[in-house]
């Protein structure tokens, strides 16, 4: 069974129909929506978030089709789907890769690869003694990290070669089912260019996503090991430093913040913003969901909070709709502010 | 002042490739050349090394972004840092911050575009300008190939500029084009520096096919037999994906496809592969070769027709730069000629098209400023694509526009024209396919070039053997043997220690 089908299904499980497939794939892309953001803490999928951002909408579709002419999921209408037994046993006996943790990390996949290819690349040409070569990354805040860390490595430079190869395999070898070829063969060094993706899946006997993903958490492993050992790994901490750690929000839910904390009410913003009065309530449930000394009781009195919880908990379901049912007393953006603030099991 | 002690001390060459050391001493006198170089001759030698001599800055205009960037990327590998691109692919900070500093550039690379921007064209003239460098200049003539609007403003930019000493650089450029190119410029009295365009160690074969399908197996057998590395050119990605397949999976080379649909990082590690000789044969359109420096290329294969001789002898000039034996082959299949002229008619919007929009403009277009702005919804509405698009504004933006039914006429006309000049170098390509006359020297005649030496093996007219191109070697695949990943990483990060 292939690790993309393992994932959705272990998705489809935890959204419990109550929301569409595509959720799944907006999630697996890391849109940065609300509704995706609220998703990805309310169902426990944050693991999972972004971890997948060249994923295509045709690809994806063509795996929910496969599963679903093998039986393993059903469709219930409104593009919901469940688990078949077949399905449940099959997601029984899969292993999601362990390192992803695509909420923390998704940021920084991308930058860190970018930095660890190009500082091979580099110290693999100081070990030859070439200075006439093509950088393999083009990103210019990436080489402007280079030179800046290159200033600070004591490190002669003709030893940076075998200092590095110890210490990426040293911090394997704790890398349990983890694969390091998927991420080695795309290094390039001197007069070595490394593959491509798909040369790499195809060298590893791989199917396309799955070599992505495994990708992804072999870097999820490598940011965390580093991260937690930093010591141990004078020259590969470098990689870390300073990453950008972007603001959770949505650019625009910053322009709100801001507003907000200039004493506007909720009305008032969408009036100055030229925005419906909707999206900014968006806005305010990513605060909700990320902010951790916003607090809703301005927007939701305490009792109905704990009884938005409650039936929550009761009827086992984080569906607007059928809470709303309940609790007729509640606005639709009140349950959403409570679930955001409280929901997450 | 010797140029050969330049050139080694700064370059690393002990001697200059043809035209070259003519184009430098020619500037260096002061004169405005025009230079006619083949390609693969290093044509930006000859402003790099003024660049050592002349005091003032060097202005470069180049007419693709990712050929700037390749250039300056290999200026700053032979250890010229004072170089810089100014050009779309900069952030406006970036931008500012460029223009601030603009002095401390020896080099400036520029598009077009942004040379027509008022306030980035007075920042240039508070310079001093020793060398105005026109690349590709065959783009200012609407008889080229690939005439850009742009390009024709240049003459006044340089009027602008304080008349600078000019060098405009081209490798395929017919009669006309080239006279073209010293009106638009106004460099009457230029000096000109014409080298032959021939290529004598690449030899032309042309194979006619009865159908359009026998392409896919004489490819399979022309790839197994011939010498490598080669390219093989496709007017379409997804017929070079399928070829990159199928020579896979026979397991008849190493090889890749390449592409403009493809993500950039795959597209360099794909190139530099080839250049390293990870890979023996690219499957390519024709995004693939612009900067690819590799010597040893033995063969150029083209699935369907080139749109003009022009690119054709660009595409095949990057074979055998090492000077050795290499081979230029064309396939055709009756009725080929229907690609290239489906592709002209789409690179340019359709009379129907002009006349909807203008019946559109009527309607809802509002003058602000007296000056027509084009809404891109309209881009949309009426089934235009970016190129199209792009073609409108330009000829919108650049034409007085007093009168919107003569603005109209215009563009119709204009249109008319390069239409006309499209299909006509399809015609040139096609009467050389199906010419009974030596392929050299039609050639030849078609860029007003004259063949000095008669060259041995010519072509399929003057007789050629196939086999003389074939691999010598018998290539059964052996599989590599494969290494565990610690042992890529091992050499590729400690290579003397562990692989010797």
């Amino acid at each position: 069974m292939k690790q993309i089908e393992s994932i959705s299904l272990y998705c489809l499980k935890k959204l419990n129909r109550e929301r569409t497939i595509y959720s799944i794939y907006h999630l697996l892309n890391g849109k940065k929506s609300s509704q995706t953001i609220q998703d990805a803490h309310l169902f426990s999928l944050k693991h999972l978030f972004g971890i997948y951002d060249t994923l295509t909408r045709e690809s994806f579709e063509i795996i929910i089709q496969n599963m679903i002419k093998k039986k393993w999921i059903n469709n219930c209408g409104e593009q919901r789907f469940d688990l078949t037994p077949e399905g449940e046993v099959n997601l029984f006996h899969s292993n999601i890769p362990s390192f992803l943790n695509g909420w923390i990390y998704h940021q920084f996949t991308n930058d860190f690869w970018e930095r660890l290819s190009l500082l091979v690349q580099v110290a693999s040409n100081f070990v030859n003694h070439e200075n006439q070569y093509i950088p393999i990354q083009k990103n210019k805040d990436v080489h402007f990290w280079l030179k800046t860390i290159l200033k600070e490595i004591q490190v002669p430079r003709l030893e940076m070669g075998s200092m590095l190869f110890s210490e990426l395999v040293d911090c394997f070898k704790e890398a349990k089912n983890a694969d390091p070829s998927v991420l080695i063969f795309r290094l390039t060094g001197y007069q070595q260019i490394g593959l491509t993706p798909e040369q790499t899946a195809k060298r590893l006997n791989m199917d396309i996503h799955d070599y992505h993903i495994e990708f992804i958490n072999i870097i999820h492993y490598l940011l965390q090991k580093i991260n937690r050992e930093t010591k141990n790994f004078p020259l590969l901490s470098l990689l870390i430093r300073d990453l950008k750690q972007n603001n959770e929000l949505t650019i625009s839910s910053r322009k709100t913040w801001t507003l907000l904390n200039q004493g506007y009410s909720l009305e008032r913003i969408a009036d100055i913003r030229h925005l419906k009065l909707s999206t900014i309530e968006d806005h305010f449930v990513e605060f909700a969901l990320h902010i951790n000394d916003f607090s809703i009781d301005d927007y939701v009195e305490k009792n109905l909070q704990d009884t938005i919880l409650e039936i929550s908990r009761q009827i086992n379901s984080r569906q607007l709709k059928f809470i709303r049912d309940k609790v007729k007393t509640a606005s639709y953006f009140q349950i959403r502010l409570v679930l955001a603030k409280y929901g997450e099991r | 002042m010797n140029l050969e002690i330049l050139l080694k001390e700064h370059f690393g060459y002990d001697s200059f490739k043809i035209g070259q050391k003519e184009v430098i001493t020619s500037i260096l006198a002061g004169k405005h050349t025009l230079a006619m170089l083949p390609t693969g001759t290093g044509k930006s030698l000859c402003y790099q090394l003024p660049g050592l001599i002349l005091s003032g800055h060097i202005l470069v205009i180049s007419p693709l972004l990712s050929l700037m960037q390749d250039q300056v990327e290999q200026f700053k590998r032979f250890g010229e840092k004072r170089v810089v691109a100014l050009n779309s692919f900069l952030t406006q900070e970036e931008k500012n911050s460029v223009l601030r500093q603009l002095k401390k550039y020896k080099f400036i690379f520029i598009s077009p575009e942004m040379l027509s921007v008022p306030f980035i064209l007075r920042k240039l003239s508070e310079l001093s300008i020793s060398l105005f460098v026109v690349d590709e200049a065959h783009c200012i003539s609407q008889w080229g190939y690939d005439f850009r609007p742009d390009y024709s403003k240049l003459g006044d930019i340089r009027q602008k500029l304080g008349d600078p000493l000019t060098l405009a650089l081209t490798a395929t450029a017919t009669k006309q084009v080239r006279k073209d190119i010293i009106q638009s410029l106004s460099i009457e009295n230029c000096r000109k520096v014409e080298t032959t365009i021939d290529r004598p160690n690449i030899a032309f074969k042309v194979e006619k096919l009865a159908e359009y399908h026998d392409k896919q197996n004489r490819v399979v057998e022309l790839v197994t037999k011939l010498q490598k590395p080669g390219i093989i050119y496709f007017s379409s990605k997804k017929l070079a994906e399928q070829m990159a397949s199928l020579l896979a999976e026979k397991g008849i080379c190493r090889t890749m496809a390449y592409h403009g649909g493809q993500d950039p990082n795959t597209r360099v590690l794909i190139q530099q592969q080839f250049i390293h000789g990870q890979l023996d044969v690219i499957c390519a359109t024709s995004a693939f070769g612009m900067g690819v420096n590799k010597e040893n290329i033995r063969f150029i294969v083209h699935y369907h027709m080139p749109m003009q001789l022009e690119s054709y002898l660009q595409e095949i000039g990057r074979a055998g730069r090492d000077g050795k034996l290499s081979i230029a082959i064309l396939l055709y299949s009756p009725g080929d000629e229907h690609l290239p002229i489906q592709l002209a008619e789409g690179e340019l919007p359709s009379e129907q098209q002009i006349d909807w929009l203008f019946s559109k403009i009527e309607q809802e277009v509002k003058y602000t400023d007296g000056n027509l702005h084009l809404n891109n919804h309209l881009c949309e509405l009426g089934g235009f694509n970016e190129i199209q698009w792009r073609i409108l504004e330009e000829l919108i933006n650049d034409t007085p526009q007093n009168n919107r039914k003569e603005l109209q006429k215009t563009i119709q006309l204009f249109l008319k024209k390069r239409l006309t000049a499209k299909m006509n170098n399809i015609f040139h390509m096609k009467t050389w396919v199906e010419s009974n006359v030596c392929r050299r020297e039609f050639i030849m005649e078609y860029f007003d070039d004259e063949l000095t030496n008669k060259v041995i093996p010519c072509c399929d007219q003057c007789g050629l053997q196939l086999k003389d191109y074939h691999s010598s070697i018998d290539h059964t695949k052996t599989t590599t043997n494969e290494l565990s990943w610690m042992e890529y990483l091992g050499k590729i990060l400690m290579k003397n220690e562990l692989s010797e």
